[in-house]
């Protein structure tokens, strides 16, 4: 953009527009278009290596760093406040969140092997895409590196993410200097309005949270099998997701007979989820949001089954609708 | 193509025309190739400018502009004297984006499937279909959706059935979202924080 805008001025150096125009900057792209089939359009169009660099650093970083501190999240009026902390030792992470606000229920994971790379993880491993000719996530994404601020006292880098299409959220999210840790992320819905904020307020590089907080419940978070990062098989079963947008792929290899489909972008993920009902419905659509959440629940006839099909994730309203209008019966 | 013409299609562009130059674009846009030539080729730098990809704008949109202002001229004859051109351009096309995202604040009992039943109370029924805006294609933002989805006929709803579809949409979002959570989990990069979205977390 920068670039357009300089050469934008020289090509009409005569104009007395004060500010930017369409006119102005139309001209240059007429420039620019010319060059990109020569240039651009032969690697990744958009694509910052070293911002791309960066995102694969924080996607292994957690196979590397302990580390324990508080984060908040923001999501509208609503701020929530846990403690988290993440320990690697002899090829396996243990994770423990507890929620110092709220509900007060803990989530832990422990034992969870360093080999075990989940789809979204490695949809982030952008370097081999790259080398073999892909552009993997860069082509559903454009990546940009800014200067950081500094988050729970540690100087970080920014990488600005933008959508590349209508289907899914931009980002702001910020990681440490030094381990590339992601310290904060922003989630940016239409006209960048910020829809949910997490963010480190302290953090310590070892492994173990300070005792003291009361737990209410303890949940132990569940370790789906990943699946192949492939659309194959997903189509198996009763019911079929159709269409998602492109980028995603499945989560874990969901049994055919499963009633939940989950996808992920790397950054994003949404699920889906089908209930056949033992009586008619009325065809409609109920929507709820909340922070980056989307949860839309849309009843439907599927070949003489009345269903409800409900899209939650982190994707937008377009998105989840889409998707639900292409849960199809398989016979 | 005139000087002029050029000036007022960049205005366009630019959220700037008047009711003037709009009048001038759509009155001779139908018949002059060389206009809708440009008009396309403003897009496509457009496009290009805000990083889109390109390869999607094979789509000639004046015809659809056209009815989509005549149709919203139609609907709401006062509409228009505060809001921008290019907001009255793009609404119809905006639309499709939120289309489905009503607020949802009203939280009301259970019982909203049986609410939902296929009877025909006279409340509830749903009244005739029209077509999801889903389908459109989005020209100006330079993004197609694919015209294949999204195209399936939503009914409009009468306001008891919209309100028990909010309440259902509640109760499957409380429902699913540890769930959702358990995957967002092991493939997002924040970790275990997508647990922290979920409403109630249940052992």
């Amino acid at each position: 953009m920068h670039v357009y805008r300089k050469s934008a001025s020289r090509v009409s150096g005569l104009s007395i527009l004060a500010r930017l125009h369409w006119r102005r900057r139309i001209a240059a792209a007429s420039l620019a278009l010319t060059l990109i089939p020569v240039t651009v359009a032969q690697v990744c169009p958009g694509a910052d290596p070293a911002a791309l660099a960066w995102l694969e650093k924080m996607s292994s970083s957690v196979h590397k760093v302990s580390y324990n501190g508080v984060v908040t999240l923001q999501r509208g009026e609503d701020m929530q406040v846990m403690q988290v902390s993440h320990a690697v030792a002899q090829g396996v992470s243990s994770e423990q969140l507890t929620q110092l606000t709220g509900q007060g229920a803990q989530i832990d994971r422990v034992a969870h092997p360093l080999a075990c790379v989940h789809p979204g993880h490695r949809l982030l491993q952008v370097s081999e895409d790259l080398r073999a000719g892909h552009c993997g996530i860069a082509q559903y994404y454009r990546f940009s590196l800014a200067d950081g601020e500094r988050v729970a006292g540690r100087q970080a880098v920014r990488i600005l993410v933008e959508p590349r299409d209508m289907y899914r959220f931009g980002y702001i999210m910020e990681l440490d200097k030094e381990t590339a840790l992601l310290l904060k992320t922003q989630t940016l819905g239409r006209g960048n309005s910020v829809l949910e904020k997490f963010q480190f307020a302290n953090l310590a590089y070892t492994g173990h949270s300070p005792e003291g907080a009361q737990v209410n419940l303890v949940h132990h978070a569940s370790h789906p099998l990943p699946g192949a990062p492939t659309l194959a098989g997903h189509s198996a079963g009763p019911w079929t997701v159709n269409w998602v947008p492109r980028g995603f792929v499945p989560t874990d290899s969901a049994g055919s007979m499963a009633d939940r489909r989950t996808y992920t972008d790397g950054l994003a993920v949404f699920s889906v989820f089908l209930e056949e009902l033992t009586q008619e419905i009325r065809p409609g659509e109920g929507l709820i949001r909340s922070g980056g959440t989307t949860s839309y629940t849309r009843g439907m006839d599927l070949a003489g089954q009345p269903v409800l099909v409900t899209v939650i994730g982190e994707v937008p309203v377009n998105t989840a609708r889409m998707v639900a209008d292409s849960v199809a019966r398989v016979r | 193509m005139s000087e002029r013409m050029r000036e007022s299609l960049s205005a366009l562009m630019d959220d700037e025309a008047n009711e003037l130059e709009l009048e001038r674009v759509l009155t001779q846009i139908g018949d002059s190739d060389d206009l809708r030539r440009s008009w396309h080729r403003y897009n496509v730098a457009r496009a290009a400018i805000a990083g889109h990809q390109l390869g999607h704008l094979n789509v000639d949109i004046s015809a659809q502009v056209r009815q989509a202002l005549v149709a919203e001229g139609a609907q709401q004859p006062a509409f228009g004297n505060g809001a921008s051109l290019r907001q009255r351009l793009l609404r119809p096309v905006a639309s499709l984006a939120v289309a489905a995202s009503v607020a949802a604040t009203v939280v009301i009992g259970g019982q909203q499937l049986a609410q939902l039943g296929g009877g025909s109370s006279p409340g509830g029924r749903a009244v005739a279909s029209s077509a999801s805006p889903v389908g459109m294609v989005n020209s100006f933002g330079a993004t197609s959706v694919q015209a294949s989805y999204g195209s399936q006929a939503v009914p409009v709803l009468q306001p008891a059935t919209r309100t028990a579809y909010r309440e259902l949409a509640r109760q499957r979002m409380q429902k699913y979202m540890q769930e959702h959570a358990e995957h967002a989990a092991l493939n997002t990069p924040q970790g275990l924080i997508p647990f922290a979205r979920v409403p109630e977390i249940r052992e």
